[in-house]
């Protein structure tokens, strides 16, 4: 009654934070403005939407569209961190495990700037910083010798060990994505795993991760199919613990011959209407993803509307967030290459 | 004995009501903090919010004064 049982979390302090912070985020018609803006304009006008101590921070050493992606990253991790330090027992466990993405993120940063060549203040450049692992661990996998140096660490510092067979299959293939599949699955696997489903918000919580990992899923077999890869060879990029995508459904979409194809096999799905319009074949993969994007953004609203005293409404502002600064970046990646305005206005999430 | 037993009463009403403001109080008052602390200008509204679980007690408060007064008269 008094919430002092077992490790409950501090929930109404840290959503009344998020809420706040959510009421600070950029509304639709600022990307429009954006959008009108040149390089320097948005510098200083995101300054004043929240970013000012990046900006600040980052001018002297970057300028342009570097100084914006830096910034906001930064800025991201800041928040991130700054909610997970603020939330406490059951609350912070479940935050600590969903911002674990950025940690398998980071390794996937570090394990390719090496593979290029890159210099460690170059692989620094992209690193966000939000979950466990926090610069100065990041920075000691990357001065690592090997790469098996770099993923050996890591699994020390998250007290676990990257399999055996996966090292190996990695040694001999060279190729990343074994890792990066391997980091998937893993996030999502210690994800579903600390959720404790007694109470609804948090089975609630829990349909939405596996959503989440529908959504993931879909993504990866139709990227695959559009590289012309079908069969067992997609199956195994699947990541386990999906809600409506079992291992039967993702065999009939992986061996459909065309995405419009597919269309059938999908229709059983509860987000289908979501994606219809998306479906076909003469639609680019970026179509798609937008609209399963906007549905998992649409799913979080809602689910944090029911449960206000859950996680739920702090992941809600996490994907906000998040879909914020890749919109942000893309407006400033995209006006520095030159590309069209209305065609940077459909690469965005809005 | 009827006194005893109204002055029970009367502390009953304050103490049930209190205990159930502290009780609302609780996550009003986590949740003001949070809102303050991202926004220092919320503070007015975090504070009408705060003090509003306790007109339950004000209800007990009248309660508890005319047991204690209104009531002994009638017997």
């Amino acid at each position: 009654m008094f919430g002092r049982k077992g490790k409950k979390g501090n929930y109404a302090y840290t959503v009344a934070r998020v809420k706040a912070k959510k009421a600070g985020l950029l509304k639709e018609d600022a990307y429009s403005k954006m959008l009108m803006m040149s390089l320097p304009e948005i510098s200083r006008f995101i300054s004043e939407s929240g970013y000012q101590k990046e900006i600040t921070e980052l001018t002297g050493k970057y300028d342009g569209v570097d100084l914006i992606e830096h910034a906001t990253y930064t800025n991201m991790a800041r928040l991130f961190r700054g909610i997970l330090e603020a939330s406490q027992g059951e609350l912070r466990d479940m935050i600590a495990a969903d911002l674990g993405r950025w940690d398998a993120w980071n390794l996937k940063v570090i394990l390719r700037g090496r593979s290029f060549g890159l210099s460690a203040d170059g692989i620094k450049e992209d690193l966000v910083p939000a979950g466990e692992l926090d610069m100065a661990h990041l920075e000691k996998l990357m001065g690592c010798e090997t790469d098996e140096d770099v993923l050996t660490m890591f699994g020390k510092m998250q007290k676990t060990s990257i399999p055996q067979d996966v090292l190996s299959r990695y040694k001999a293939e060279g190729n990343l994505s074994v890792i990066e599949d391997y980091l998937d699955k893993y996030f999502y696997e210690k994800l579903l795993l600390s959720i404790d489903p007694s109470s609804r918000p948090k089975r609630l919580y829990q349909d939405f991760i596996r959503n989440e990992i529908d959504i993931t899923n879909l993504e990866t077999i139709l990227k695959l199919k559009k590289e012309g890869i079908s069969g067992e060879d997609v199956l195994q990029y699947v990541i386990p613990g999906g809600k409506q995508i079992d291992r039967k459904l993702a065999t009939q979409l992986a061996n459909a011959e065309s995405v419009s194809a597919m269309a059938n096999d999908l229709a059983q799905l509860d987000f289908f209407e979501e994606i219809k319009p998306a479906l076909d074949d003469t639609n680019s993969l970026r179509d798609i993803v937008a609209a399963l994007t906007k549905y998992h953004i649409k799913q979080a609203k809602t689910f944090s509307h029911l449960y206000p005293l859950s996680v739920i409404p702090v992941v809600d502002y996490m994907i906000h967030k998040e879909n914020e600064v890749n919109n942000i970046r893309i407006i400033a990646r995209g006006l520095d290459s030159g590309l069209d305005r209305e065609v940077i206005r459909g690469l965005l999430v809005v | 004995m009827d006194i005893g037993l109204i002055a029970i009463g009367a502390g009953l009403a304050v103490g049930l009501t209190g205990l159930g403001a502290g009780l609302a109080e609780k996550d009003v008052g986590a949740a003001a903090v949070g809102a303050i602390t991202e926004d220092v200008s919320l503070f007015g509204k975090a504070m009408v919010l705060m003090v509003l679980p306790e007109t339950i007690v004000i209800f007990g408060l009248v309660v508890a004064i005319l047991a204690a007064f209104v009531l002994p008269g009638m017997i």
